[in-house]
Order: C-alpha cells, then sequence, then structure tokens
C-alpha cells in the first residue's frame, strides 16, 4: 500500500466514523453503565431497570430529585379509614395505543405484580396490599393488611400498563415492543439485553413535553470504555464517572461533571449475638464471648472513624460524612443526632473501661465494587481502628459471594452500602435494624442479631399511624434511639457523578442517581 | 472416518455432562442465587417463596435431575435475570461475537504466518529482529491496556474510527452481519486489531520456529539443488511441512477466543457472549452459565474434530483413529 491510497483509505476511515456521531440536536445518547433486565415493568426490582422503564411507563405515584412523593398518574391519596387508601387518578392520560387511563388499568397492574415478578420480586411494593377496588373510572380504593401508611411510598415504583394486555404476556412480549405499551412520555422503539434502548418521543404524553425526539439509553459497563465513549464523542452523557477520571475531567475544558449526593451510604454492621460466626481473638487465643455485644464497643469503634478523612483522601472527595442511615430530608431523618464526633482518646478509654485496654483481633468482611469506593473504605477503616490497637483482618469480597454468605450470617463485622429507595425510615429500619421477626415481614436484613425492645415498640407503632407528622416523629425519635445504640455504624454517604460534553447539557442530579432524558434540557434552550 | 466421528461425539457427550456437574456443584458451593439477586427490602416471606419457586430448596442431586430430564426434552431452561429462553439469549449475541473473532483470526494469520515466514527465512536480519520483537509486545502487553491505547489513539485524539460497539448490521448473502455495512467495519476494526495481536505474535513465533529448523533440512537443498526457485521452494515445500502446528494453534486459538473474548468485549462494549458469561457469573444465573459452558464444549469438540480432519489432508501420513 502506497502512502496516499494508505491516506486514501484513513480519510474514508474518518468519513464513515463521522456519520457515526450524534449530529442532530433533537438525539440524546446516554451511556450508562447499567441497563434494565427486561421491558416488563413488572419483572424486576433492579434500580436501572426502573430508570430505563420510567420514559416509558408512568408510576401511579411520582418522585422529585429528592424522593420526595409528588402527584403523577395518581392526583391525590389520602386514607379514608385504617385499612383503606383512595387513589384519584389523572384523567385525560393516554397510553401509547391511544386508549384512555382508567382505574380498571391502575387495579389490572397491582394485580399482575405477583403473576410475572422474578427473583427481584416486586411483591414487595405490594406486600401490604389486601385487594383493589375500583369505585369509578377515576377512583381506585387500595384495602391493605393492617394499617400501611406508607403504601404511597410503595407505589412509587408501581408502573401501570393497560389492562388490555391481559394476564398471559411476560417478557418475551414486551421485550419485542407488542406488550411495551405505557403512558410515558417516550414509547419504546427497541432494545437488546445489554444492548441500546431506543425511545421515541410521545406527542400525547400528559406531562410536559421532552426536548428529545429520539433518545438512545446505551449500555457500557466497563468504566474506562464509557468515559472514552464521551470523549470521543460517541455519546452526549455518561453516569457513574469513576473518581479517577473525574479529577482528569475537571482539568478538561470538553467536558462538563456534574456531582450529587446519592442514597447510597456505607454501613458498618457489628454482629451482636451471643456466640460470633467468626470468633474473635485476645493474644492469638480465640475469646468466646462477643466484645461487640458491649455498647462502648461499639461506641469506640463509631468514634475511631475519621469521616473527614474518608471523605478527602479515601474518596477522593466524593463523599459526604454520614450521620445516620438516611441522607438529610428523608421522612424519619433525625436532626438530633448531629454530626458524629472523631476522638481517639475517648474511643481508647472506653475499649479500656470494656475490658480490651490491650485490644484484639477481628475479621472485618466488605463487598468490593459493588459501589464506588467500597473496598478502599474498608482497608482504610481497618486502619483506623488499628489505632485503637486492634488488629483488623479486612476483606473485600465480590458480591457474588459476599451477599450470599452474609444471609447465612458468616461475618462477624461487615460493611456494605444501603440506599433508602422509597426515601423513608420504614423500608431502611425495618428491614436492617428491627428485630428478625418473619410473621410481622421485618428485621429481613437484620444480620446483626440486634434486638432493641424500645426501638422496635416505637417503630410500630409509627408503622400503624396514619397521621404524616405524628409518624414522621416517631421514626425519628426511632432513628435517634437505634443510631445512639450503633446497631449499625454509618460511614459515609457515597457521591456520584456524571459527566457531558461541556456546554451542552444541564440536568439536577437525583439522589437516586436515575439518568432521565425527559429531564435533561440542552443549555441553548 | 465416520467411525472416528462417532467417538469424538461420544466423548463429548461425556466431557458435557461432566461440565454440568461441576457448574452445579460450583454455583450450589458459592451460594443461593437468590442472596444475590434479592432486593434489600424483600422480607423472609418473599425470600421463603422465590427459592421454593426456583427449586433452589430441593436437594442438589434433585436439582440436577430437573435439570436433565429438562434437556433431554431439549429445554435448557430461562435465565433467572432475563426471564427469556436461554437458548434466544445466547443466539442473539453469538453473531457479533463470531465476526469479531473472524475477523481477527483472519488478521492474525494472513499478517502473521507470512511475517513469521519471512522471520524465519532471514534470520538475521533488520526486518526479521524487528518483526520479532513486535511479536513479543503482541503477547506481553496486556490486552485491555492495548485495547485503552488504541481507543485514545484513534477514537478520542484522532477521532477516525468509533470508540466502541457495533456497527449497523447488514445483509450478506442473507446472513445479518455487520460486516456487510461500511459503519459496521469502522466499528469492528479497533476491536479485531486488538483482539489478534497476541493470536498475530503467536503465529509469528510459531512459523518462525518452524521454518528456521525446517530450511536446514536436507529436502530444502535437494529442492534447490532440483533447481526450484526460492518461492517454490518456500511454499510447495516447506510451508506444507510446518502448517500442522500452525493449524493445531489456529484451532485452539480460535476456540479460545471465541469463547473468551470478554476483556476485548468489555474494554470496546462489543455486544458478544462473552460479556453475558461474566455477568452470569456475577449474578450466579445458573442456567445461562450451564448452557454456555455446555456450547463452548461443543464448540472446541467441533473445532478440535475439523483440525484433524485437516491434519490428515496436509500430511498423508497421518491417520485417522478409527480408519480402518
Amino acid at each position: 500500500m502506497t502512502f496516499h491510497s494508505l491516506r486514501a483509505g484513513v480519510a474514508a476511515l474518518a468519513i464513515m466514523a463521522g456519520a457515526a456521531l450524534p449530529a442532530v440536536a433533537q438525539d440524546l445518547t446516554i451511556g450508562l453503565r447499567a441497563g434494565p433486565d427486561s421491558i416488563d415493568p413488572h419483572w424486576s426490582t433492579l434500580g436501572s431497570q426502573a430508570e430505563a422503564l420510567r420514559h416509558i411507563f408512568d408510576t401511579l405515584v411520582g418522585v422529585d430529585e429528592n424522593l420526595q412523593l409528588e402527584p403523577a398518574l395518581a392526583t391525590s391519596w389520602e386514607p379514608i379509614g385504617p385499612t383503606t387508601w383512595e387513589f384519584k387518578i389523572r384523567e385525560g392520560v393516554k397510553f401509547h395505543d391511544g386508549t384512555e387511563l382508567t382505574a380498571e388499568d391502575v387495579k389490572f397492574s397491582i394485580e399482575r405484580i405477583p403473576e410475572v415478578t422474578g427473583p427481584m420480586s416486586m411483591t414487595i411494593y405490594t406486600k401490604s396490599v389486601e385487594s383493589v377496588e375500583v369505585i369509578d373510572d377515576y377512583t381506585v380504593h387500595v384495602h391493605t393488611i393492617g394499617t400501611a401508611p406508607s403504601l404511597p411510598n410503595d407505589f412509587i415504583r408501581l408502573f401501570v400498563v393497560p389492562a388490555s394486555i391481559g394476564m398471559d404476556v411476560g417478557n418475551e412480549e414486551f421485550n419485542a415492543g407488542s406488550a411495551a405499551i405505557g403512558t410515558g412520555p417516550y414509547r419504546f422503539v427497541s432494545w437488546q439485553p445489554q444492548g441500546d434502548l431506543v425511545l421515541e418521543r410521545f406527542d400525547d404524553y400528559w406531562g410536559e413535553q421532552p426536548h428529545w425526539e429520539r433518545v438512545v439509553r446505551r449500555e457500557i459497563p466497563d468504566d474506562a470504555a464509557r468515559v472514552a465513549a464521551l470523549r470521543s464523542g460517541q455519546v452526549d452523557l455518561i453516569n457513574y464517572v469513576p473518581a479517577s477520571d473525574y479529577l482528569t475531567m475537571q482539568n478538561n475544558p470538553a467536558l462538563d461533571t456534574f456531582v450529587a449526593d446519592s442514597v447510597y451510604i456505607l454501613n458498618v454492621a457489628p454482629v451482636v449475638r451471643d456466640e460470633l460466626p467468626q470468633k474473635v481473638r485476645v493474644n492469638g487465643q480465640e475469646i468466646d464471648e462477643n466484645p461487640l455485644q458491649d455498647l462502648r464497643v461499639r461506641t469506640a469503634l463509631d468514634l475511631a472513624i475519621d469521616r473527614e478523612t474518608l471523605v478527602r483522601v479515601v474518596l477522593e472527595g466524593l463523599g459526604t460524612p454520614a450521620t445516620q442511615l438516611m441522607p438529610e430530608g428523608f421522612f424519619g431523618y433525625t436532626d438530633r443526632m448531629g454530626a458524629r464526633e472523631y476522638n481517639l482518646d475517648e474511643a481508647r478509654r472506653l475499649l479500656d473501661e470494656a475490658g480490651y485496654g490491650d485490644g484484639f483481633e477481628i475479621d472485618f468482611t466488605c463487598t468490593n465494587n459493588r459501589v464506588p469506593g467500597d473496598s478502599v473504605v474498608c482497608e482504610a477503616l481497618a486502619q483506623m481502628w488499628s489505632r485503637l490497637g486492634l488488629t483488623v483482618n479486612a476483606q473485600a469480597l465480590n458480591g457474588t459471594v459476599f451477599f450470599p454468605a452474609a444471609a447465612r450470617e458468616e461475618y462477624s463485622l461487615a460493611m456494605s452500602a444501603w440506599g433508602t429507595l422509597t426515601g423513608e425510615a420504614s423500608y431502611t429500619y425495618g428491614s436492617l435494624l428491627h428485630t428478625k421477626d418473619a410473621d410481622l415481614g421485618l428485621g429481613a436484613f437484620n444480620r446483626t442479631g440486634y434486638s432493641n425492645a424500645e426501638f422496635d415498640a416505637l417503630f410500630q407503632q409509627a408503622r400503624e399511624n396514619l397521621d404524616d407528622d405524628a409518624r414522621r416523629e416517631l421514626y425519628e425519635e426511632a432513628s435517634y434511639i437505634v443510631m445512639q445504640d450503633r446497631g449499625l455504624i454509618p460511614t459515609v454517604i457515597l457521591q456520584t457523578v456524571w459527566a457531558s460534553q461541556a456546554g451542552t447539557l444541564t440536568f439536577t442530579p437525583r439522589v437516586d442517581q436515575e439518568t432521565l432524558a425527559y429531564k435533561i434540557t440542552p443549555v441553548n434552550d | 472416518m465416520i467411525a472416528f466421528i462417532l467417538q469424538r461425539l461420544m466423548q463429548s457427550v461425556l466431557v458435557v455432562f461432566a461440565m454440568s456437574v461441576i457448574v452445579f456443584v460450583g454455583v450450589y458451593a458459592i451460594g443461593n442465587p437468590i442472596d444475590v439477586l434479592i432486593d434489600p427490602g424483600a422480607t423472609q416471606a418473599i425470600r421463603d417463596a422465590l427459592i421454593e419457586r426456583y427449586g433452589l430448596d430441593q436437594p442438589l442431586w434433585q436439582q440436577y435431575f430437573t435439570f436433565v430430564t429438562n434437556v433431554a426434552q431439549g429445554d435448557l431452561g430461562r435465565s433467572m435475570v432475563y426471564n427469556v429462553p436461554v437458548t434466544t439469549l445466547i443466539f442473539s449475541r453469538l453473531p457479533a461475537t463470531l465476526e469479531l473473532v473472524l475477523v481477527a483470526m483472519a488478521i492474525a494469520t494472513l499478517l502473521g504466518v507470512p511475517l513469521g515466514i519471512w522471520a524465519g527465512y532471514k534470520p538475521e536480519s533488520f526486518s526479521a529482529k524487528a518483526i520479532m520483537a513486535f511479536s513479543i509486545l503482541g503477547f506481553s502487553v496486556p490486552t485491555f491496556w492495548i485495547g485503552m491505547l488504541l481507543i485514545m489513539g484513534f477514537a478520542v485524539n484522532l477521532g477516525w474510527l468509533p470508540s466502541g460497539g457495533r456497527g449497523p448490521v447488514g445483509e450478506f448473502l442473507g446472513v445479518p452481519t455487520s460486516l456487510a455495512t461500511a459503519q459496521g467495519w469502522s466499528h469492528v476494526i479497533l476491536p479485531a486489531v486488538n483482539l489478534s495481536l497476541f493470536k498475530m505474535g503467536l503465529m509469528i513465533r510459531l512459523t518462525r520456529a518452524g521454518m528456521v529448523e525446517a530450511m536446514r533440512a536436507d529436502y530444502v537443498k535437494f529442492a534447490r539443488a532440483q533447481g526450484l526457485s526460492e518461492l517454490e521452494v518456500v511454499f510447495g515445500h516447506v510451508l506444507r511441512n510446518i502448517s500442522i502446528p500452525i493449524v493445531t494453534v489456529f484451532g485452539l486459538e480460535l476456540g479460545s477466543t471465541l469463547a473468551f473474548a470478554v476483556v476485548t468485549e468489555s474494554v470496546f462494549n462489543w455486544p458478544g457472549v462473552g460479556k453475558l458469561i461474566i455477568d452470569s457469573i456475577l449474578q450466579l444465573d445458573r442456567p445461562v452459565m450451564v448452557s454456555y459452558l455446555v456450547m463452548v464444549v461443543i464448540l472446541f469438540v467441533l473445532i478440535n474434530l475439523i483440525v484433524d480432519i485437516v491434519y490428515a489432508r496436509l500430511d498423508p501420513r497421518v491417520r485417522l483413529k478409527g480408519e480402518e
């Protein structure tokens, strides 16, 4: 090949590549770390599934960027009895096939979930529903099993599909598009598992018309590949920018970055049962008692965590010190906690008082790469605790290994991330810290054996209370008690980073980390 | 010949059987897939119901028996994550991997073998040494790193080629493939080059080693004495004699690349089967893991079978076992 023909070949390639770039201002291509598992909105509770399907389907109750409730397909809701909620359905909403939304569709959607949902079961959102009653075309009564004050919060993931599709359709029909009929701002064009989700604007949408005519949500799970796709102009926006790239991007005038707190908090879980699954060692000898049962030891562990350093050094600035299990402003967040103190002297004194002045050796297990920064925070915590005189064997494991072993309660001291996806306290505190009780459906993820009668009583009182203000106060009191008791020790709130081509897009980052095309607008608009 | 093929197929059935047992025991040892997949908000009752629904509460032998019974009826099962039949899932992504691997193997062979011949023919020349240095780079530098360099160079800085993904799919002789469109080629070039470098290094070294040895053999001297031109000597006699190891390695590499092109597929976001299998392992999606590995075993057996048949064509002294 001569030099000239080589050059001609390269030029031809350049032209072909140029044609592949998104050029039209009406198009938006987003590079995402994860996409949906199916187009059936009732298949899975996966976060990236809900995020993608929100474009096609609407939920009964909506949430704003801080996970606070707002009207969506239901315009209002109120309890009309101890076990009955009334939802008023929005009038004049059209499905993508032109039919109008009625109360029957809402009833059908609630009843469809237990029939079709998969291993990430959506029944967690309908578990308190006893039956659904259609009053008229635009009114639905939901009868609950017991009092269910958080039903509207459960329904923020209740996607509504038309009753006309029938009970028999499943993932295949949705993935092919024949059943993918929603009321959302975009209509379904095509999707492949782990591939592109292509969407087209729906002109009869009941809400505000989105700017983009055509949206491509491209799954690019590899961090480096996603960054490369943005830098080469193949995509307009990416989510989950890794911390290392965030630093370089800030110095790159061609790119804009957006940073926001997420709902994900890294929590340390000390097991307080009489016997530890991995025994603690003193001077190399395994001992039978469990030092973590002693509040003074748990408090010492807490006081020895330097959260400022975790954020500034370990997470490269992409975090916020956590005081409790939920971010500020969530339903049940207590203002009484204040910032968590870092005080090594006090921690040493408490440890000494508890009879462990010479320290002990303990295994500490964390997830690895489940959320950004989990393994580095894990190692940093081990070092911080070693300043107390403890020997901490930190181990960060892949989620595939960690979660089944955690479910078998094999770890004495563990750390993983938890996100309060419903925006209120009962979801988090009920699962993680209430005494394990299968009959009440509480404490399913309580792996530490923690049990506090005072907290349980307050929590159950709150759970039954339909008055929002009274309930909020009860939750605040309950979370204060359990946080003071160090049932779990929160460390840092993780932050998420998005990046786009400089000066092209604006959007408000959401705490649930969702990247929604219809909330994104061009800068010059 | 037919007896030989039958014998091979019997072997593969045994291997497939052993492999499915290993995967079952392996997944069972790691833990319950429900605990990886389940939503944190689920209650104990929901978890128990799910475990029962997927039959994960049954003893392992019983789960395995159910699986084998279904396979006997031609049903490999449905993915727990995607809830579509496993065969549909795998075959929707296989064409992408196939075209990437074929282009990569073509580059590796069509460049690697001639370069190796040259390096073995003139082992002392500067160009031969440059080729050998290149081949060392080819298989010692990690694939993902070269992939990133290619992307930074050709996609980000020069902007000539796309940084990843598969191009639009056209039709060629009735087969849907992105190789039928110009844009498809612009997408496949970088990942294919990336994938081919290791194999090219291997091909160069194998060919060179064979050449250096063969050029000293008596038949080369006789061929030259006979007055044959150098081209005839190299391509008519030497190449044929050294091609058996090349064909063997070609077959092995083709199989392993098809099955495990996952690094290149991730870096270039290529929608192939490699990414699918890694994700299914991370999510303990057992039906996908088992079916995919079964398919890989069959693939390897087939490729080796073809390689053996090619041997017999290349070297009349090789007789296939089972042939009387």
